[in-house]
């Protein structure tokens, strides 16, 4: 009699494992909205996403260089975020030495409600070498349905440039190399 | 026969707990996450819904309030020594107050730049904001709590709501005991980082 509690309960708790905190989004094809963000002033950032030769002063996130964008949620006055920062830094450098070895991966920072000089202390504060945008009035942070700090959008690239959200998760992940892993699986079944 | 069906029964139960036992620690890391879903939606609330009390060019009402560090802190002990700035926030618990704090856990350098202490202070008792402060990270600043009775800090400042909670404000006070500024905030925003940066540097 225990036990066979014991096996429900447990079947009970397996419910709620697979309630975790990642929905692959690949059941339903979530295309990614439509909103611009300013070309970085920085060369640096430009060459990293491959935009610096686009006219005008915005571009978009198909525009970025890359078979998969990964689109982080941060605010500078979430303490997860700055809990998460070398976390995400060491994801960063990660994706980096994947070097053209494996798919082309890519990164960028969305400040929710922060102003320019607030993401820029934020920067500073944990040495983030990836692009970081503010979002004051949140609209792109809305745009994307965004659900707390810190969250991860993953974006693919398909055919013909689409933008298509293969990954959404709330909160921080558990291992860099889990993580990426995903990433690059999520590449691989383009 | 019973024993070994039992056996092989309890079998199962084991490895099902070694499995979720497996999978459980994700779990409790996303959950450990989730601390934000312990935050109250107070929804939009009036941007203001008081009238001050005190002008840059007084000197700022004392008050001795009880830290959550179990120290009590007297705003006068400052004098001659460091300036202050007060962060008044309307309430433990609440979506941008619950943000506004731990930013300044990362801020720490302006403040030693300018010579000053913060002085973080709500209408909650102590244990509350002990517990609420705890999530936060590290904060580096004095906690303060102006319970009882109640709201009467923020009430001489004039900065108390009728709903008893104060406003979202930032008071800057020199080392003479000086008000320099006071920037009461819409209750539903945060005030931007560069207007703290920049006041800071004027009591520099």
């Amino acid at each position: 009699m225990h036990s066979k509690v014991m096996v429900i309960l447990g079947f009970l708790m397996l419910g709620m494992v697979s309630a975790g905190p990642v929905f692959p989004a690949d059941r339903v094809m979530e295309l990614l909205p439509d909103f611009e963000l300013p070309i970085p002033e920085e060369p640096g950032h430009a060459n990293y996403l491959g935009v610096q030769n686009i006219e005008g002063e915005t571009f978009r996130i198909t525009d970025i260089d890359a078979d998969i964008v990964l689109i982080e949620l941060f605010s500078m006055y979430c303490p997860f975020c700055q809990e998460e920062a070398p976390a995400v830094n060491e994801l960063y450098q990660k994706m980096q030495a994947l070097g053209t070895a494996g798919p082309n991966i890519k990164i960028v920072g969305i400040g929710a409600s922060n102003s320019p000089f607030e993401v820029d202390h934020f920067r500073n504060t944990f040495d983030i070498e990836f692009p970081l945008f503010p979002d004051q009035d949140m609209s792109i942070y809305k745009a994307l349905s965004g659900a707390g700090t810190p969250g991860f959008i993953g974006v693919r690239f398909d055919e013909g440039k689409k933008g298509v959200i293969v990954l959404r998760q709330s909160g921080g992940f558990y291992s860099t190399d889990d993580f990426l892993a995903e990433l690059i699986e999520y590449a691989a079944r383009r | 026969m019973r024993p070994a069906v039992s056996n092989r029964g309890s079998g199962w139960t084991i490895l099902l707990a070694l499995f979720i036992l497996s999978a459980l620690p994700f779990d409790l890391h996303a959950a450990e996450r989730h601390l934000s879903e312990s935050i109250y939606d107070t929804g939009h609330l009036k941007p203001i819904d008081s009238v001050l009390k005190v002008a840059p060019g007084d000197i700022a009402p004392d008050f001795e309030l009880k830290a959550i560090s179990g120290k009590s802190i007297r705003l006068s002990s400052y004098r001659g020594r460091k300036n202050v700035v007060i962060s008044f926030v309307p309430a433990a618990w609440t979506p941008v107050c619950s943000d506004q704090w731990p930013g300044y856990a990362i801020t720490r350098r302006y403040f030693d730049d300018a010579d000053a202490v913060l002085l973080g202070i709500t209408v909650d008792n102590v244990a509350t904001l002990y517990a609420w402060t705890r999530q936060m990270g590290t904060i580096w600043f004095e906690v303060l709590s102006d319970f009882w009775p109640h709201g009467a800090t923020a009430e001489a400042y004039g900065l108390l709501r009728s709903d008893g909670t104060s406003e979202r404000a930032l008071v800057f006070i020199d080392k003479h005991g000086v008000i320099r500024d006071i920037y009461v905030s819409d209750i539903n925003v945060r005030p931007p980082l560069e207007y703290l940066v920049e006041q800071l540097a004027k009591l520099k």
